[in-house]
């Protein structure tokens, strides 16, 4: 009897806590998402099925080493490249291998949309502050207006370990949920007419100015940035492998196998760090409102910035504001929606190629970001 | 490896012991400018705004220096577009000139010529391909 009942204590119906139920909930609502929904399918289930990963109630502290915050479980040995920021660099190596930067290369004025719609990540640093985070969490927090995950992780990584599971989980909640987010605030902030401007087809770009950009664009960036060189060397670094054309094999493993494989490490560390235990607190509430408006304002930076830029523009050069949103470096899922967007208002508008370059630039830039805030930061550390 | 994986969660542990903001949250405006934060924003989105437009001043360069190779050839051959401005091809007539390569090798063609031509077969002897050695024969019982 006494076996039985020291069998029962081990079990998730003994250890089982409101909190646990509550973010077995939230996987299931993520799945759901990913599956019903096609929201960030690629993202959403592997950080759902961690989340109900990392909240299947257990014993905790008596030596099972199977908690992701357990010393020597498999999940805390798979955990070590989320919190080491090991993952985020390899995602850019192969997002790099599968950007084609045409877009941005044909119209480099695009690059400032870019730039501008981080202000989302400035705006929120100063709002986490007056919340009494710290400088180094309201960094970390202020970078998911970047909308990039990696990013978020990496930084989360350097400056505030101890919010990583909630800001990652905010970072790719905000980058699933684009399709809800923007299109009300574009609305919002163009008009009819705006919306159905048809901007100029872009040039051809040539091989040879495809080969160069990621070189001088990896010495330009992590020359004023370096704190970004992990991101950004293996993100120039991709893409010299796929334009090169001379690396094909290389280029493939990392756009498929490779990125495939951290995807996988990724989201389901990143779900099962949400164990309720360490997840459930006030603080992770507002990490997520913090996101959703870091979100909302880099959305809204970009597109002004846009109409802003119109001022100065004439005839067929001038932009559809729409592509200023696309600034947040949620690649491609932005572009799409700014693209769709624009095929509702009128549907021979073909905008993916015009939004793919500020979305790309918005990579370069949140990176970018993130490595100014780390030199800035990381001496108080 | 086990020493550094138990410093990971150490440092996580640390840390969130270190953060107060696991006991309360607080609204305090004036910790926006205490510690630099404004300064730190400002500048920040001022370097981040100056790195991608070097990047861009850059780029639209790009295309101006590989054009002036191209230029140089072109006037030494005496040719006329070497005085037009922008000397890149249009998206629309590459796939043009792509389009006329594919119909001329796959000989994609409405009108087909009348003329037959016939090409004698030359099927010289070999044992290797001679039939009276083949398998077609019936084996003997």
């Amino acid at each position: 009897m006494q076996g039985l009942y020291q069998f029962f204590e081990f079990t998730g119906f003994a250890n089982v806590t409101p909190g646990h139920l509550v973010m077995i909930a939230i996987g299931l609502i993520f799945i759901y998402l990913a599956i019903a929904k096609d929201y960030e399918p690629l993202l959403l289930v592997p950080i759902g099925f961690g989340i109900l990963v990392g909240n299947i109630p257990f014993l905790e502290n008596v030596g099972l080493q199977i908690g992701i915050y357990e010393d020597g479980s498999v999940l805390n040995y798979l955990y070590f490249g989320v919190v080491k920021g090991i993952y985020p660099p390899l995602i850019f190596l192969g997002i790099g291998a599968m950007t084609d930067f045409s877009a941005l290369l044909s119209n480099p004025k695009l690059m400032l949309l870019g730039a501008a719609a981080q202000i989302g990540i400035f705006g929120t640093f100063m709002a986490a502050l007056t919340l009494g985070f710290t400088q180094e969490q309201a960094a970390a927090i202020g970078i998911i207006g970047g909308a990039d995950g990696p990013t978020a992780i990496f930084l989360a990584s350097k400056l505030a370990p101890e919010l990583i599971g909630a800001i990652a989980i905010a970072a790719y909640s905000y980058m699933a949920l684009v399709p809800v987010i923007q299109p009300p605030i574009i609305n919002l902030l163009t008009s009819k007419e705006e919306r159905i401007i048809k901007m100029k087809p872009p040039r051809s770009v040539s091989k040879l100015e495809k080969i160069m950009f990621p070189i001088v664009g990896m010495i330009l960036t992590t020359f004023i940035s370096p704190g970004a060189l992990p991101l950004l060397g293996m993100l120039f670094f991709g893409n010299l492998l796929k334009e090169s054309t001379v690396t094909k094999r290389l280029a493939e493993t990392a756009n498929r196998a490779l990125i495939d494989i951290v995807t996988i490490l990724l989201g389901l560390t990143v779900g099962a760090s949400t164990q309720a235990t360490t997840f459930l607190t006030p603080q992770s509430i507002l990490i997520f409102v913090l996101g959703a408006i870091s979100f909302m304002i880099a959305t809204a930076g970009g597109v002004l910035f846009a109409k802003v830029m119109n001022l100065f523009l004439k005839g067929e050069d001038r932009l559809n504001p729409m592509i200023g949103a696309a600034g947040v470096s949620a690649v491609p899922d932005s572009a799409r929606v700014v693209h769709s967007m624009g095929q509702k208002e009128d549907p021979s508008n073909y905008l993916l190629m015009h939004a793919m370059a500020p979305n790309v630039a918005g990579v370069i830039g949140s990176a970018v970001a993130a490595g100014i805030l780390m030199g800035f930061l990381m001496h108080l550390l | 490896m086990i020493l550094e994986i138990k410093s990971v969660s150490d440092s996580v542990k640390a840390a969130a012991e270190k953060s107060d903001l696991f006991n309360e949250i607080t609204f305090s405006p004036e910790k926006m400018i205490d510690g630099d934060g404004l300064f730190i924003s400002l500048v920040g989105y001022i370097i981040v705004f100056t790195s991608l437009l070097l990047l861009a001043t850059f780029i639209s360069r790009i295309k101006n220096i590989l054009a002036l190779k191209q230029r140089k050839k072109l006037k030494e051959t005496g040719h006329r577009a070497a005085d037009i401005e922008d000397l890149s091809i249009s998206d629309e007539t590459n796939a043009a000139i792509a389009m006329a390569i594919h119909l001329y090798f796959a000989e994609v063609h409405d009108m087909e010529n009348t003329v037959l031509t016939i090409k004698k077969v030359q099927r010289p002897y070999s044992p290797w391909s001679s039939k009276i050695y083949g398998l077609r024969q019936s084996p003997r019982k």
